[in-house]
């Protein structure tokens, strides 16, 4: 006989104890997610009390959605169900960092920012650069998100960084899987599998990865042009040569401005730009910057030279701009087009901006084909906006996924777009994993 | 890889990822890759592609010990440089090949390091002085930095040959292939010694030091009684020495029949457990390649069936569910 919801809340707070559970109605309304609120939040501090929460939950068909820092939360579809809000802030130790093998192991509820702060004192960092992590985006998120930033162009993403993961499954069986060494091929991938998985698969409590050396130093040059296309034809002669950048991210107008504004660097209105980061022993800064600028005045751009910490202010900006700001109604999108797209994406862009209330600002990778947007304002044009956007992304053979919007329009449309043909296996491998549906479920697969 | 081809156990053709990146959903391209041929058939791939680094320089540095070469390894990344790759020979693979094709190498050598930098000029000109400057630290007492691409050549030709260069001194010869994290190379070979010496039969190590993966070559001579069973032993007790230093049973060259007895050594029945969820949601029937892999099947569950309910066959013994 199946327990009574309100009975069932109660046996899963005694596992982490009143002091590591919130169910009180009064402050559970903070936790919303999409406009549901959890019946309560849970704060285990081991693995085994995950396991323990995950056997109850299974049992019971509670439905359960994991968060580190709650970053991502708008991240997914409109839950279906929203029971229990299961948080992994307090598994935030780092177990192991063998500087010589360039690996650490950590529990999932790190922030990427202490893991930084840490690794610097062996001048070794994991290369990902995301969004929110100033806000505290834990590596059990960034892990389940995918979330990534500029640095990508020359590290790649976690695909690349995760060598070996520890996870809850729904029915609270732990296993493990990948390793602890940068090489190895026995046994499935799993680790590939949870990148990206938001929550939906089992709930990550440690994660080995790979790190690298910190570079000597950074220089970045920031490049603006008169047309699109000189930004443009620029990307390709950047690529095509012999550079090896950390960073190539292209700018568009309004985000340009707001960047000059809040760093100071000198910038020219209406003017996209691009963003140069080169990162290595200081001699071979030098020399590739030099290859850089040449380039850039071979196609009459006006930049300036970024260093120190004005430099990391820069990248702060481009990463988190507007989002390190508070508001409501911002929509989130990243889109994946080929490399030669990129600039048709922010053309069509401003095409589609003309005579509407909306601000854009985006900015691309422009070295890997992903753009992201941010649409401010006007909540009616948006959803056509966003359609327009995906139908040209999706005909590029490329996709659009919504990573953050109002709860209307996640109502208008689906926020990943479409998941391709393989879709049929991946709900095969989520009813496997959580056969009783009890993960995020409606959010993702 | 970015996406392909597969033709799933069912006969159903789909491509998966493309030329884009960050699909939405579960990356199932990576998931495909290293699977041995258990949950399908991949027919084409998307590959990306990158530019040829502008320079390449090779490194060859000549130790008395083993461990100073593979504490230069570690010293180098310490300095913040990455090679493209570094390679290890003991001082038995040494002799060997230079008694087989005389490359140059100097046979009392205790150890041979060949460190590969690539990428711009710029950087490689600037790593370059940071690595002789570590070897030299690390007590090598030669280093010698390729002119042009025959040295360069004449560097790996010695490396290259190790393998057959085997027929010079023993009839046979079994090639493991295991990961250790770098930090425990001396502890692992000083083991693989050991071992060695309890079976004795000679061992000789080849490695890429650069990520931690070991050739220990088992030499023995098949024509005597019980010495091939001799050197599967060895070989497999080198791979529990790996998995003991927290590596790895295999860094290339995979499970298949030949290591799936030990791949309990890493993973657990949750582990094997979790791994089979995936196999059944490809391949319920178990077409694809039975036997690889993994040591004991494992059948799948209907949809429909909850997996904690005992089901009559599990309940008689004859079967377990998953």
């Amino acid at each position: 006989m199946k327990k009574s919801q309100s009975n069932t809340i109660k046996e899963l707070i005694s596992i982490t104890g009143e002091a590591g559970s919130l169910s009180d109605s009064s402050v559970l309304g903070g936790y919303s997610v999409d406009g549901l609120v959890p019946k309560a939040v849970l704060f285990p501090e081991s693995e085994a009390q995950i396991s323990e929460i995950m056997k109850v939950s299974s049992r019971e068909s509670i439905s359960v959605m994991p968060l580190g820092s709650g970053t991502k939360r708008s991240l997914g579809n409109i839950p279906t169900c929203l029971h229990v809000l299961l948080s992994t802030q307090k598994l935030n130790r780092v177990l192991e960092h063998e500087a010589r093998d360039l690996v650490a192991t950590l529990e999932c509820g790190v922030t990427l920012e202490s893991l930084q702060s840490r690794l610097k004192d062996n001048n070794q960092f994991l290369p990902v650069n995301p969004m929110h992590t100033a806000r505290g985006a834990t590596l059990g998120g960034v892990v389940a998100s995918n979330a990534s930033g500029p640095l990508r162009l020359r590290y790649g993403t976690l695909r690349e960084l995760l060598i070996g993961i520890r996870v809850v499954r729904a029915d609270g069986t732990v296993f493990k899987g990948g390793s602890k060494v940068v090489k190895n091929v026995a046994g499935y991938d799993l680790p590939k599998l949870f990148v990206g998985s938001l929550g939906t698969l089992g709930i990550i409590t440690q994660a080995t990865l790979r790190l690298y050396p910190v570079p000597e130093r950074g220089e970045t040059y920031l490049v603006s042009f008169t047309t699109l296309e000189k930004c443009a034809e620029t990307v390709m002669e950047l690529l095509k040569s012999d550079l090896v950048m950390n960073s190539l991210e292209l700018l568009n107008p309004p985000l340009v401005m707001e960047l000059a504004d809040r760093t100071g660097i000198e910038a020219k209105r209406g003017e996209y730009a691009l963003a140069v980061r080169v990162m290595n022993i200081d001699k071979a800064v030098s020399e590739q910057m030099s290859l850089v600028k040449k380039v850039c005045n071979e196609v009459r751009g006006h930049g300036a030279t970024v260093d120190g910490a004005l430099e990391n202010k820069l990248w702060e900006e481009i990463v988190n701009y507007p989002w390190n700001e508070s508001s409501e109604d911002r929509v989130k999108l990243k889109t994946g087009v080929l490399i030669t797209d990129v600039p048709r994406v922010f053309s069509e862009l401003e095409e589609l901006l003309n005579q509407k209330d909306v601000v854009a600002y985006a900015s691309a990778k422009a070295g890997n084909g992903i753009v992201d947007i941010t649409l401010n304002g006007g909540a009616s044009t948006l959803t056509s906006l966003v359609k327009s956007l995906r139908n040209l992304a999706e005909s590029l053979s490329g996709s659009l996924v919504v990573e953050a919007a109002p709860p209307d329009l996640k109502r208008q449309i689906d926020v990943w777009g479409d998941m391709g043909p393989g879709l049929a296996l991946m709900k095969r491998i989520k009813f496997n994993f959580d056969p009783g549906g009890i993960l995020n479920p409606g959010r993702f697969v | 890889m970015l996406g392909l081809e597969v033709v799933l156990p069912d006969g159903e053709i789909i491509e998966l990822g493309g030329k884009t990146t960050d699909h939405p959903g579960y990356d199932l391209t990576g998931l495909l890759v290293g699977s041995e041929g258990l949950l399908g058939i991949v027919t084409k791939v998307t590959l990306r592609i990158v530019r040829k680094p502008e320079s390449v320089k090779t490194l060859f540095a000549a130790f008395d010990r083993i461990e100073d070469a593979g504490a230069s390894v570690s010293g180098i990344t310490a300095r913040g440089v990455i090679p493209a790759g570094m390679e290890i020979m003991d001082s038995l693979c040494i002799r060997s090949v230079e008694e087989a094709i005389g490359c140059g190498y100097p046979v009392d050598a205790g150890a041979i390091l060949l460190v590969e930098l690539d990428g711009p000029e710029a950087e490689v000109t600037a790593q370059l002085p940071i690595v002789e400057e570590v070897l030299r630290g690390h007590n090598a007492n030669e280093i010698k930095i390729a002119k042009n691409s025959e040295e360069r050549d004449l560097f790996w030709k010695g490396r290259k040959s190790a393998f057959p260069a085997m027929g010079r001194i023993s009839s046979d010869y079994y090639v493991q292939d295991g990961v250790i994290p770098r930090s425990k190379l001396a502890e692992v070979l000083g083991k693989v010694g050991e071992l060695s010496v309890k079976y004795g039969l000679r061992v000789e190590n080849v490695f890429h030091a650069g990520d931690g993966n070991l050739h220990p070559l088992v030499l023995y001579d098949g024509a005597q009684e019980g010495e091939y069973q001799k050197a599967l032993e060895l070989a497999g007790d080198i791979l529990s020495v790996c998995v003991e230093s927290g590596g790895s049973i295999t860094g290339e060259h995979g499970v298949g029949h030949d290591k799936k007895r030990f791949l309990p050594l890493m993973f657990d029945e949750s582990d094997l457990d979790t791994m089979n969820l995936l196999r059944c949601s490809f391949d319920p029937k178990g077409l694809c390649n039975p036997g690889k892999v993994f040591p004991t099947p494992r059948t799948c569950v209907e949809p429909g069936l909850k997996p904690f309910k005992e089901h009559p066959a599990q309940k008689a013994g004859l079967g377990e569910m998953y």
